[in-house]
Parts: structure tokens; C-alpha cells; sequence
């Protein structure tokens, strides 16, 4: 398709050099116009052998995306077109550690631990913890509490609340670069203790132990690291600088403090770094040095600042309400310090000539239903419109965007039950979740050898892919019921002389004893394989159970990994490995190149389907018709004192925010401000706007994800007790001001 | 030109060739040229033309920096119809220390400051050497020794060695590892503090080596060198003892063997002395091809070959086209080459389907008559996960294929696990308690036949671990239902198990090795147990039996003198895989019926040329960066580096690119036909691959189609 340039797109592929900041609103063709310019770059042919155009950008879906985009514009040559890199930030810092590693004092082997086992290494240190305090958190105890409740919350929330604690804690001092002796020093130096601090850091240092001990980082030191060594060595740092001439960023608005360091080191003064991001659609800021704000400064220094407001996506009247959401946020937020949570520039539709033109404009194809509804009533209501809407609209792309994932599974449950097509996306993306899948249930059959469910299990996964005509469907329905119904599996699957499961059966139907008789035959050759070492057993699997080359790699990708885990947890034997299976294939995708099935997850391909997913997932996408769910007073707080935030525990006193408690004590340990003193409670109060703030952002995300249709509703919460989210108010009366003619048909 | 005459193993000789070897026997010969013009085949003739002579073999000494590198030599020696009359001494000079130590140890003892000198010296090996490192560091740790790092716990401990062995082999005192590594440092300064602990430990470690008698590599070295060789009655054997001397592949030995030569090489009657020109591959175990030139103006006699008699006119053409993009200094080559006559290669964009690739192509070399043992698969690394999936590849594909490299380390192998867990169970005072797993596991080993399912139903019910002691129960007092499902069969064969492992536990305590070699012979070697008639399990068996009884020689010294103790300590070395017991062999084997898969590297030590190789991952970075160990520094700790200079990016980007270099020329030198490129966008991690490798040969790529 020709791509036709809008005059202001045109202006940011015209840069050339230096300094460039692109502010640019949902559906201005930010990601198109940047592959564009990387592709113009390198087009230019100023650029050396070994030297490349890098772009960071925030997902690994978006780096494929890139790869793509840029690869099919330029063309390529000799063996592979080598003139570009497309990174996310976790994979710029492992290339730049795992270049030069002894800087950061690791080896060349150094681990990369995933998350699981992070938290599993909290919790231990967690869990040791507590046993040597049994009653150190008493003081920040609701004094209210009984005392068999209080023995209840010790047991069982307070070990969760430490852990959610030590997170981000460990990430917030590592977001500043704090090891836990330079915390320790200071802490010790202080007059009075700061106990939150204290425990933090205590639980920092144990777990940087265990890493230490591991031979491994965790994600948030290969950021750290990579910076420390940038700084470190100078000529290290121009050769990078030279290799990489030009630095394009995407997402600049989710920027944390180390990667503008770290771009902003490899740029070099005199270089060339484009950044690109919407402030408003900053969302994953909590608990990090993520901000907007680095963007925002970055727009007043750049020797170049453009700006992208066209969009073509949305109807007039979607804009209508997303610029309406800008306007009332700057002006009528009832707590002003959240005022500046989202700026302009105002999305602008495009002129009538424009190619992308937006959608053909209809108010009533908006809707913000008051209504007061129970959460299963909310659900049952959009399940009903979506019942009725589809069969009129096969052609169409529908979403439903919720606050949180247990809120997707609900509707994913309800519309499974109304037996309406729908795609979930709600945790890691297709691909590896699949093959890591496929791989996990084999395996955890291997653990449990003996239960039947889990056979009948692996078979079905065996003939996953063979959806062949409904005699053939039947017949694997049979089987798979058959092996679940097996009571002894050794017989069928290491049958003795006088004692065979297959004979004893007694089948007539001659393809199933085939069937039945093939399986086995896998599962013996499959069963000889536990013994061997866990990448052996995983290669082997892998090779009977694909044949898809992206599959294959990432069973190989896997195979290397758990072999790795397995040598440095000697005691985990296959129940362990087959969770980690699962979590390496969540982890790793930040790396990996392995995702061109869900490169950037495609709405078009789901046509006629429903689309269940997060409104921090649904980020970059679009759909004709979208609905919004739960915008209520918990998921989207305004700042108020009486709201609830997730963040404050009901069992701690004055509704203390713990984790933001924490992090101004550290902040106070560190701060050389005599005046700049620990005062409790203002960081829980400075939590809550920041919070609210985010939540602004995430509702301007969600609005302008909608192309022609857009259905906004809430929930009175689990206890009953939630209001419609004060922005959800203003944009209802607003929208209710301006058009007086549509009220009342959206109850 | 072509003699027509052939040699004594039925080569055709050049006249060059022939020459050298009829030099007269007080001829001192220094040979040089670039890999595969030649050069060994006139060490190999001139060994057997002075045989033949009617030298005694055993007045010959054939020096080489590895065994490996032997290989044409021994296979010459070996071949029907050489001249007998002894036999040709092939050692490295760390060989013929070790000798020369344990002959006249109690010479030397006393004055090198050994602790016991009345007592006999323990040789250690590079396994025995790590499990004393790991007995002295291990308890320290915690103390915040190398807390800044990240490493895990056996590269510490072999870099520590290693770090010994470089002194050595460079010929610095071991006390100034530390402040070599720290001069060279760049960084920030509480890194420089892990090299102090280095040296602390490293310190610690030859104390402790002296005090008890315990000579590792390096140990062995020094007292060769700095004491042995100086003494009279040491210097007078060795000259009577060695008359003649060939020292192939000189470039990759160290600068203390070279010093070494320099000072006896006056003394033999006649020598030849070849070193590769680009050589020097072993740089990082201390090779130093500078030191080695300076032997040159030892010897009376200079030659040179430069005429390759391995590539083909258009593979010498991507030779010098490669080494030219690879920012080396060869002429630009008269002749071109067009790619698809030496150079193969297809896009892939998964690694996976980069080996299909691969192993399809073998298929149809060997299809179409290539010997498989003239065939290569080379990559930076080679992985466990890349070896399974390519030999079963070869495998699916009837290729027979070996891959050089040391057999599995022991805790991978089945039958030794089984060993181990039986061991444990056999010994539960130990208080090692083995994962339900592995008891089933060493069940389905053990019994012949025994399925997974029963083998988890039966280790469920007898294995029970009572006050952290493990235990076994007896068949008989399963109920019948459950007796029935197991299988009388696999019941019986369970108890009489059980039943020898009871009678072993009231017996007095034995030796772990003779215990293994009992339970061996005695059960599992027997019909119905999983042992009998399988070759691999027996071979894995002696191994361990091998690994642990050389354990309890070198362990005993110390104070763990209870067979009860070592036998424990044994194992969790096994477990932690301090011990990893791993036996080469394969390379002795060669042959020309399999494909050779190995490490780059280990190829170029092969010492021969093949007509195909296939070049894996080209886009990796194994093939021009080093292997980054923290606490040594291959580079730092050699004779050439100043030792106040600051190792900088700079360093770093010359050495890899002069790696890389040498490296593929290399490579390219000793093969004759093509160069297989394996090529696949995201490597075997999922990591996008674009190494200086790749892009050198994409330059190429580009050049050569320019020109055309």
C-alpha cells in the first residue's frame, strides 16, 4: 500500500541530525513514521560497514514489528541487512554487558535470573526474615485488630506484604543505583532508625547474596550494569558511540531515569537521538523512576521539537471525549497536583483528503453508561450487547478492555459460557506460552507417571494440531476419554505377558486401536527419556511435538535454558522444572526474536471475535468497537483520601501505603537536606496522586484505542461500596452537555 | 614439484620435504610456514628417516605442546613396517616435568619446600586440584571474599588454578598475579579487590600444596624448572637420555618451554624445530608465539615453506580475500573465486533450521562419496543442547558422527547417577538423601525392564526417609495388589537387591571405589539387572570406579583418612560437579568413517587437514571474543604484556580481531574443498547473531560480486 506522508509526518522524516523530541497522539502513525526514518538513514548510505541505525523501543512484539518494517523497506543485501538493531531496553543492556562483561564484574557466563525465581529468593529471604522478627512490622499495625486476627495477618499477609515490599524496594534502590552497603552506611549513620528502610535493606542485601551466589543478575541489574559500564570505560563507550551514529526511540513517555542515561550517554553530546512517545500514554509508572517527565523535558531541550496530532484512527466524536479527558484533567481535576497528569497536544482528525481518514462519525456510537451495576451485572450486560451486536457484525474488530486480569477471565469465562467466539490476551502472548505448553504438560506427565488425567492430557497435546473432519475429531475425543479412564497406565503402557490395558479393552473399532497402540509406542520412547538431563529430555520432546521452525527454536532456546537452571538448582528434579518451563518462556521474551506469530498481537485477524484483554495490553492496538470496564473509584482513584488504593493494606493503620512508606525512607537515609526529614504518611498521600495520575493516562489509553464505537461502563466493586470514577462523571456530563439529544438511550 | 619416490607411509613427498628430512643427524633445523604447507609431514619423516638411520628411537624426544597435536606422529609410528628399536618419547614439557619430578623427588623435595619431603608427592590433577581449591575457598566465602562478583563457584576455583598455572608457564612469581591483574585494570577500584582475593587464595593454595606434598600443574612446573633442571645429576640424564630432538606446533607452547629450549637445545646432536606461522591458537593457556621465534637463531638451519599443498587455488583466494576483510595484511589475491564453488551458504532465520540445513548437506556429501571422516562440523562453542540436536540429526540422517570432546561430565550419565543413589542408600549414615526421583530412577536403571511407572509405584512405597536417614523396605511386605502391579518379576529382582545392599551396610565399612566395583560385579552386571551386557554402563561404571579410587589417593593425604569420610565427600563433589570425572578418548579414535563435530579450536589441534568444513553460528560472538574470566586475563598475564600498562577497549578490539584473524585462517588453511556456512538470523538463544565473522564475510561476499 502507498503510504502517503502528512505534512507533519513528513517534517520528522525530513531530520537529519542532532536532537529531534516527537510528541505524538494515539493513531498518528508514530512506530510507521520511525521505521521510515531508520529506513531513510540507512538509505542515505552515509553509514560505515560496522555501523548501525539503533532503535529501543519498549516490548519485544514492537521489536520484530520494527525489524520487519524496516527490513521490507530497504533493500537487502549480501547475506543479511546488517545496518540497523532493534532492541528493547533489557536487550540494548544485555548487549552492551555481554560485550564487554568483566567491566561489571561478571563472567561470560553469567545467568540471568526471571522472575520466578527473583521471587522465589525474596520469599526465602521473606520467610527467614520473619522467623528472626517475628513482630517487627506490630507498629504499623491497625491497633484496632484482635488479637486472633492479628495472628492471622502475621501468618499470612504479612509475608506477602514484605514481599510486595522488598520489590520494589530492591527495584527502586537499583533504579538509583544503590547497592545495599551504600544504603547500609547510611542507615547506619542516621540518629533514628527508619525501620521500613531498615527492613528493606536488609532484605535487599540477602537477596543480592543469593544472586551473587547463583552467579546471576536479575533484569533490573543488566539495566544498572550496562550503564556502570558505559561510565567505566570511556573508549568502550565511543566505540559504541560510533557503532551506533543514530539512536531512535519509541515510547520515550515509559523512559525510566537509567535508560535516558544510558541513550543519552550513548548518544554523546554532539549526537544523534530522536525520541518519540505521548506523554499522555505513560502508563507503566508505578514504583519505578519511569516518567513522562524525562520525555517532557527532553521536547524543551531538543534542537528539534515536533509535534504528530493527526490521527486518523477514531471518529470525531472519540477524539471529541479523549480531548475532553486532556481539557478537564488541566482545568477541573478536583485535587490540582494531578492537573498536569495528561497535556496537550489535542488529538486533531485529519483533513478529508487524507487516506486514513478518520471513521464516519456517529455521537451516538459512544456511549457512557451510568448505570449502576453489580459486577456480574456489568459483565452480563456487555456479554448481552456483544451477544446481540456480532451477528450483525462479522466484519468488525471488537475488544474488551478490563483494568486488571482476574477482570478478563470473568468475561472470558462468561462468554465461553455463552459459547461467543473470543481471543484472550491476558498473560504472555501465543507463541512460546504454546510451545512452552505443549513441552510443560509432557513433562509433567514424566513427573507423575502414574496418573491417567495427565496422559490422556499429553495425548491430546500430541494431536493438538490434527483438527481433521468431526469422524476423526470423535474418534480423538474417545481416545483421550479412554486414557483418562485407564486405572493402571503401567499396563497400557509397559504391558506384561498376561496383563495388557490395550488388549483387555476389548475395542472393535480398529482405528482406535491403532491410535491407541501408536500413542503408546511415543509415550515408551518418551518415558525412556526422564532420565536423561533436562535439556535432553526437552530437545527429544520437542522434536517429536513440532515441526514448526520457530517452535523448534524456542524448545531449543528452552532446552539451554532449564539445562542452566538445573545446574545451578541441583535439587530440582522435574516437578520444579516443569514451573519453570512456563515462567522462562514468560521471562525470556524479552530477548527473544522467537514471537513473529504474535509479533504486535493483530486485531484484523479476529474479526468477528471478541478480543479480551488489558488496558495496559491493548496499548498500540485498535478496534472498531470498544468497550471499557470497571472505571470505578477503586480501579481509577482520583487522588481523593477517602478512595481505596490497592497499594494500602486494611490491616495496616492510617491507611499506610508500605512500599511508598519505605522508598521515603530510603529517600530521607540518603538525602544530604537536613530540613528534607522522614515525615509518615506523605508518601502515601504523594503515592495515591501519582497513582491516580497513572490511572488518567490508562483511561486516555483505553479511550482512544476505539476507532468508531466506544462503550464506557462501571461497577459498585466486590463489597459494593464503589462509585463511578470521578473522570468517568465529568466525561458522561460532558458528553450528556453536548449532545442532550442522546440521554437516556445508553441506560 | 612431485618425487615420485614414496615416503614410509606412502606419501608423496616435495623435494623440499625430502631435503629437510636427509638433513645430515647433527642438522638443527628451524621449519616455518603457515598450516598446511607440509611442515609436520617432515617431522614425521624425519623421526622415522632417523630410525631408519639406525638412531635408537629411544634417543629421540618428540616434544609437542599438546597430545592432540601427536596425532600424525603417532599414527606414522604406528604404521607396519617402521623401523623398531624402543620407542619415540612423545611428551609436552609438562609430561616430562611431572617425570622428572616424581623420579627425583627425594632430591628435591626438601629444597622446593615441601612439608613432608620424606613422604611420597601426590600429582594432582586439574580435578583433584579444584576439589582442594574448593576445600580451602569454599569455608571462606561468607566471609565476604569476591563478593563483588558474579561467578559460579567451580569457574572461580579453576581460575584460581589457572591463574597459578599462567605464572608458571609465563615464568613470574605466583605472588604477582595479584598486581599483574590489578596494573591492568581499568575500572572502577573494588573490582580490583576480587584480584587481591585471588591472590589471597592462590597464595593460600600453594601453602597448603607444599605443606602436604601436593604438586598441581603449576607446582610441578616450578620445581621442574627452577630446581630439577638445574641439578647436575637431573641435566646429565636428560642429555644422555635424549639425543635427538623434533618440537612440532612450537607456537603453542608457553614461554617457559621455550626457555627451556633455548637452553638445552645447544646440547642435542640434532633438532627440528617447526613452528606455524599464524599460529598460537592456545594463547589463552599461556602460548606465546614470540618467545617461540626467538628459537630460530638457536639453529644452524632455516627453511621456509609458504606453498599451500591443502586449498584449492579459489579457497586460498577466500583465504586472503577473508583475511583482508579481517583487517590482515595479505596481498589482494590474483585470482577471484566464485562463491558457490567454496563458499555454501543459505539464509535461515531459526538456528534449528540452520542444523537441518547443515546435516542435509552432510547427507549429500557423503551421498555423493565423501569420506565422513573428511567432513568437519565446527562452531565457537559447542553446547550440550547444539551436540544432542546435531548427532541425532546425523543420527535420523545414518551419519555416523563423534563429537571430540570429553565424555559427559559423571552426574549425567544414568548409570553412574544409579551408583551414586545406590551408594547413598547403601550408606545411610552419610545422611545423604537421595530425591525420590533418583531412587526411581536408579531403579529403572538398575532392574532390566523396569518401566517408569512401576519404578515410581515401588519408590513410593519402600523408600522412606526416617529422621533424615534414608531407607529401603522389603518387597514382601507390600499387600498383594499392589505386589501384582509391580510384577513379581521386578520384585524379586528389587529384593535381592535390597538384600545385598543390607548385607553390605552390617559388613564393615569399604572404600566407595571398591564398593561400586562390588556392586558391580556382584548385582548389576548380573542377568535381570540393568547392567548386564551394556557395554556403556560398564565403561561409565569403571570410570567412576577409576574417579573415585584416584580421589581417595589424592583426598587421603589430608585428614579425612576414614573410608566413610571420603567416600561422602566424594560424592558431593560429584554432585556439585567439582568431580566431573570426565575421560577423553575420543580423539585417539579417529577415524574415516565418522563425521568430527568439536569446538573450533579443538579442530586446529587436530594438527589435520579435511576436504569440507562446516562453519556453525557464523554470526556469533564466540568466534572472536574471548572467553571473560573474571579473575584471570590470558592476555595480562603473558610475557609480551608490560606489566604497568591498563588493558583498555582498544586491547580488547586488536586481540579479538587478531583472534578472529588467525582463527579462520586457520581453518581455511587446512580444508581442501569448501566451507559450509551455517547461517541463521537469531542464534541458538534467540539472541540476533552479527559477529565480525559474518560481517567480514558479507564484505567478502560484496567484493567479490563487485568485481564480477
Amino acid at each position: 500500500m502507498m503510504f502517503e506522508l502528512r505534512p507533519k509526518q513528513q517534517e520528522v522524516l525530513d531530520y537529519y541530525q542532532g536532537y529531534m523530541g516527537v510528541s505524538a497522539v494515539p493513531g498518528s502513525g508514530k512506530t510507521e513514521i520511525l521505521s521510515r526514518l531508520a529506513a531513510r538513514i540507512i538509505l542515505r548510505g552515509d553509514l560505515e560497514d560496522e555501523q548501525e541505525v539503533l532503535v529501543v523501543t519498549l516490548v519485544n512484539s514492537a521489536v520484530d514489528n520494527f525489524a520487519i518494517r524496516v527490513g521490507e523497506i530497504i533493500q537487502q543485501r549480501g547475506l543479511l541487512a546488517l545496518s540497523y538493531r532493534v532492541r528493547t531496553l533489557h536487550g540494548l543492556a544485555h548487549d552492551i554487558v555481554r560485550e564487554r562483561p568483566a567491566i561489571a564484574g561478571l563472567s561470560d557466563s553469567f545467568e540471568i535470573i526471571d522472575e520466578r525465581v527473583a521471587d522465589q529468593i525474596r520469599e526465602d529471604s521473606v520467610a527467614a526474615w520473619i522467623r528472626g522478627h517475628p513482630y517487627a512490622l506490630e507498629d504499623y499495625f491497625d491497633p484496632q485488630m484482635e488479637a486472633g486476627k492479628r495472628d492471622w495477618v502475621r501468618r499470612e499477609q504479612m509475608p506477602r506484604l514484605l514481599n510486595d515490599l522488598a520489590l520494589s524496594f530492591i527495584r527502586y534502590a537499583k533504579d538509583n543505583r544503590l547497592t545495599p552497603d551504600l544504603v547500609r552506611e547510611r542507615l547506619d549513620s542516621l540518629p533514628v532508625p527508619l525501620p521500613l528502610a531498615e527492613i528493606g535493606c536488609e532484605l535487599y542485601a540477602d537477596y543480592q547474596r543469593a544472586l551473587a551466589y547463583r552467579g546471576a543478575v536479575d533484569f533490573d541489574d543488566l539495566i544498572r550494569l550496562a550503564l556502570y559500564t558505559l561510565e567505566q570505560d570511556e573508549d568502550y563507550l565511543a566505540r559504541l558511540r560510533w557503532r551506533w551514529p543514530y539512536i531512535l526511540e519509541d515510547e520515550a513517555q515509559d523512559s525510566s531515569q537509567l535508560q535516558e542515561q544510558i541513550l543519552r550517554l550513548l548518544a554523546g553530546a554532539a549526537g544523534n537521538w530522536v525520541r518519540v512517545g505521548d506523554p499522555n500514554q505513560a502508563i507503566f509508572e508505578t514504583f519505578t523512576t519511569a516518567s513522562p517527565q524525562f520525555l517532557l523535558d527532553f521536547l524543551e531541550e531538543a534542537d528539534f521539537k515536533k509535534e504528530m496530532p493527526d490521527s486518523g484512527r477514531s471518529t470525531r466524536s472519540i477524539i471529541k471525549l479523549a480531548n475532553h479527558l486532556i481539557d478537564w484533567t488541566n482545568f477541573e481535576h478536583p485535587v490540582e497536583s494531578v492537573r498536569n497528569a495528561l497535556t496537550k497536544p489535542y488529538i486533531q482528525p485529519v483533513p478529508p483528503d487524507d487516506p486514513q481518514y478518520n471513521p464516519d462519525d456517529g455521537p451516538a456510537q459512544v456511549r457512557l453508561i451510568h448505570t449502576k451495576l453489580t459486577p456480574a451485572e456489568e459483565i452480563k450486560a456487555v456479554v448481552d450487547s456483544l451477544g446481540s451486536w456480532l451477528p450483525e457484525n462479522q466484519d468488525k474488530t471488537v475488544a474488551v478492555l478490563v483494568p486488571r486480569n482476574f477482570r478478563g477471565f470473568e468475561v472470558a469465562s462468561e462468554l465461553k459460557q455463552r459459547q461467543i467466539e473470543y481471543i484472550e490476551i491476558l498473560r504472555s502472548t501465543a507463541n512460546t506460552r504454546v510451545a512452552a505448553g505443549v513441552l510443560g504438560n509432557v513433562v509433567n506427565y514424566l513427573a507423575d507417571p502414574q496418573s491417567s488425567a495427565k496422559l490422556s492430557k499429553v495425548y491430546q497435546v500430541w494431536r493438538r494440531d490434527n483438527q481433521g473432519d468431526s469422524a476423526e475429531n470423535d474418534r480423538y475425543q474417545q481416545v483421550a476419554s479412554l486414557l483418562r479412564k485407564c486405572r493402571y497406565v503401567e499396563e497400557y503402557l509397559s504391558p506384561q505377558a498376561d496383563r495388557d490395558w490395550l488388549t483387555e479393552l476389548d475395542l472393535q473399532d480398529m482405528e482406535i486401536i491403532d491410535e491407541l497402540a501408536a500413542f503408546r509406542k511415543m509415550m515408551q520412547r518418551w518415558q525412556g527419556t526422564a532420565l536423561l538431563p533436562i535439556d535432553q529430555v526437552i530437545l527429544t520432546l520437542a522434536q517429536d511435538l513440532f515441526t514448526e521452525p520457530a517452535d523448534l527454536a524456542i524448545a531449543h532456546k528452552l532446552a539451554v535454558l532449564l539445562r542452566r537452571v538445573s545446574e545451578t538448582r541441583q535439587d530440582w528434579r522435574l516437578p520444579e522444572l516443569t514451573q519453570e518451563l512456563a515462567v522462562i518462556a514468560r521471562n525470556e521474551r524479552r530477548f527473544l526474536g522467537f514471537s513473529d506469530e504474535d509479533t504486535g498481537f493483530n486485531p484484523e485477524r479476529h474479526r468477528g471475535k471478541v478480543v479480551v484483554t488489558t488496558m495496559h495490553k491493548a496499548k498500540g492496538l485498535e478496534w472498531d468497537r470498544v468497550y471499557l470496564m470497571s472505571v470505578n473509584t477503586y480501579n481509577f482513584p482520583s487522588g481523593y483520601d477517602e478512595d481505596t488504593y490497592i497499594a494500602e493494606r486494611w490491616f495496616v493503620r492510617d491507611k499506610l501505603n508500605l512500599e511508598a512508606e519505605a522508598m521515603a525512607q530510603m529517600d530521607a537515609a540518603l538525602s544530604q537536606d537536613d530540613y528534607a526529614w522522614y515525615q509518615e504518611g506523605l508518601a502515601t498521600h504523594q503515592a495515591r496522586q501519582d497513582y491516580s495520575a497513572e490511572r488518567l493516562r490508562l483511561l486516555y489509553v483505553g479511550i482512544t484505542r476505539a476507532k468508531s464505537e466506544l462503550i464506557i461502563s462501571w461497577n459498585t466493586g466486590r463489597k459494593g461500596d464503589q462509585l463511578p470514577a470521578v473522570p468517568f462523571i465529568a466525561l458522561h456530563s460532558f458528553w450528556n452537555g453536548q449532545h442532550e439529544d442522546l440521554e437516556g438511550s445508553d441506560e | 614439484m612431485m618425487f615420485s619416490i614414496p615416503s614410509r607411509t606412502s606419501k608423496t613427498l616435495l623435494s623440499a620435504q625430502v631435503a629437510l628430512i636427509e638433513r645430515p643427524t647433527n642438522a638443527k633445523i628451524f621449519l616455518e610456514g603457515p598450516a598446511g604447507t607440509g611442515k609436520t609431514t617432515v617431522g614425521v619423516e624425519r623421526v622415522l628417516h632417523l630410525m631408519a638411520l639406525g638412531i635408537p628411537a629411544d634417543s629421540i624426544l618428540l616434544l609437542l605442546p599438546q597430545r592432540t597435536l601427536g596425532a600424525p606422529y603417532y599414527q606414522a609410528l604406528r604404521y607396519p613396517g617402521v623401523v623398531a628399536g624402543g620407542t619415540v618419547d612423545v611428551l609436552t614439557v609438562g609430561g616430562l616435568a611431572r617425570r622428572m619430578v616424581d623420579l627425583f623427588w627425594p632430591l628435591v623435595a626438601e629444597q622446593a619446600g615441601f612439608g613432608k619431603p620424606d613422604q611420597l608427592p601426590v600429582f594432582l590433577t586439574l580435578e583433584t586440584a579444584q576439589y582442594y581449591m574448593a576445600r580451602l575457598v569454599s569455608p571462606m566465602l561468607d566471609q565476604g571474599y569476591f563478593e563483588s562478583l558474579t561467578i559460579d563457584r567451580n569457574r572461580l576455583y579453576s581460575q584460581i588454578l589457572d591463574n597459578l598455572n599462567k605464572a608458571a608457564v609465563v615464568g613470574f612469581p605466583y605472588t604477582e598475579i595479584g598486581k599483574r591483574l590489578k596494573a591492568a585494570w581499568t575500572g572502577e577500584l573494588s573490582q580490583a579487590r576480587v584480584y587481591e582475593d585471588a591472590q589471597f587464595f592462590a597464595t593460600r593454595f600453594r601453602l597448603y600444596c607444599l605443606e602436604n606434598n601436593l604438586l598441581d600443574f603449576s607446582l610441578q612446573i616450578e620445581v621442574f624448572l627452577k630446581h630439577l633442571w638445574s641439578m647436575p645429576l637431573v641435566h646429565e640424564t636428560l642429555l644422555e637420555s635424549y639425543r635427538h630432538l623434533i618440537f612440532d606446533n612450537l607456537e603453542e607452547d608457553n614461554p617457559v618451554a621455550h626457555d627451556l629450549l633455548g637452553e638445552w637445545l645447544p646440547e642435542f646432536e640434532s633438532a627440528l624445530l617447526i613452528y606455524d606461522q599464524q599460529g598460537g591458537y592456545r594463547s589463552f593457556l599461556g602460548a606465546d608465539p614470540h618467545s617461540a621465534y626467538t628459537l630460530k637463531d638457536d639453529c644452524s638451519e632455516h627453511a621456509v615453506f609458504s606453498e599451500s599443498l591443502v586449498n584449492s587455488p579459489e579457497l586460498q583466494a577466500f583465504g586472503s580475500y577473508l583475511s583482508r576483510a579481517l583487517g590482515g595484511q595479505a596481498e589482494k589475491p590474483q585470482l577471484g573465486f566464485s562463491t558457490g564453488d567454496v563458499l555454501l551458504f543459505e539464509p535461515h532465520r531459526y538456528h534449528p533450521e540452520m542444523l537441518d540445513w547443515v546435516v542435509e548437506q552432510i547427507a549429500a556429501l557423503v551421498d555423493n562419496g565423501t569420506p565422513p571422516g573428511e567432513i568437519v562440523i565446527l562452531a565457537p562453542y559447542l553446547g550440550d543442547a547444539l551436540r544432542f540436536s546435531l548427532t541425532n540429526r546425523l543420527q535420523a540422517a545414518g551419519v555416523p558422527s563423534r563429537s571430540h570432546r570429553p565424555s559427559r561430565a559423571l552426574r549425567e550419565e544414568p548409570a553412574a547417577q544409579c551408583l551414586l543413589t545406590l551408594a547413598m542408600l547403601a550408606h545411610p549414615d552419610w545422611a545423604l538423601v537421595p530425591a525420590r526421583f533418583d531412587v526411581a530412577y536408579a531403579f529403572i536403571q538398575a532392574i532390566a525392564g523396569l518401566d517408569l511407572v512401576r519404578a515410581q509405584l515401588l519408590t513410593e512405597i519402600v523408600y522412606r526417609v526416617k529422621d533424615s536417614l534414608p531407607a529401603l523396605t522389603s518387597f514382601d511386605r507390600i499387600n498383594p495388589g499392589m505386589q501384582e502391579r509391580i510384577t513379581y518379576v521386578f520384585g524379586g529382582l528389587y529384593e535381592e537387591l535390597r538384600a545385598w545392599l543390607t548385607a553390605y551396610r552390617e559388613g564393615p565399612p569399604e572404600q566407595l571405589d571398591y564398593f561400586f566395583s562390588r556392586l558391580f560385579g556382584e548385582v548389576l552386571s548380573q542377568a535381570g539387572y540393568g547392567f548386564h551386557r551394556d557395554l556403556h554402563a560398564a565403561q561409565v561404571a569403571a570410570n567412576l570406579v577409576e574417579s573415585a579410587r584416584k580421589f581417595r589417593w589424592v583426598a587421603a593425604v589430608d585428614d579425612l583418612e576414614e573410608p566413610e569420610a571420603l567416600g561422602r565427600e566424594y560424592i558431593q563433589m560429584v554432585q556439585d560437579g567439582v568431580v566431573a570425572a570426565q575421560y577423553l578418548s575420543a580423539w585417539e579414535t579417529y577415524s574415516e568413517e565418522t563425521i568430527f563435530l568439536a569446538p573450533a579450536y579443538t579442530f586446529l589441534m587436530s594438527n589435520r587437514p579435511v576436504d569440507y568444513q562446516f562453519w556453525l553460528d557464523v554470526g556469533g560472538r564466540g568466534w572472536f571474543e574471548r572467553l571473560y574470566q573474571p579473575l584471570t586475563h590470558p592476555y595480562v598475564l603473558s610475557r609480551t604484556w608490560p606489566t604497568d600498562a591498563v588493558w583498555t577497549d582498544a586491547d580488547e578490539v586488536t586481540y579479538s580481531q587478531d583472534t578472529v584473524h588467525r582463527l579462520v585462517l586457520g581453518l581455511v588453511r587446512r580444508c581442501r574443498r569448501g566451507i559450509y556456512l551455517g547461517l541463521s538470523e537469531l542464534g541458538e538463544q534467540g539472541y540476533e547473531e552479527r559477529g565480525a565473522l559474518l560481517r567480514a564475510i558479507d564484505r567478502v561476499i560484496r567484493a567479490v560480486q563487485t568485481e564480477v
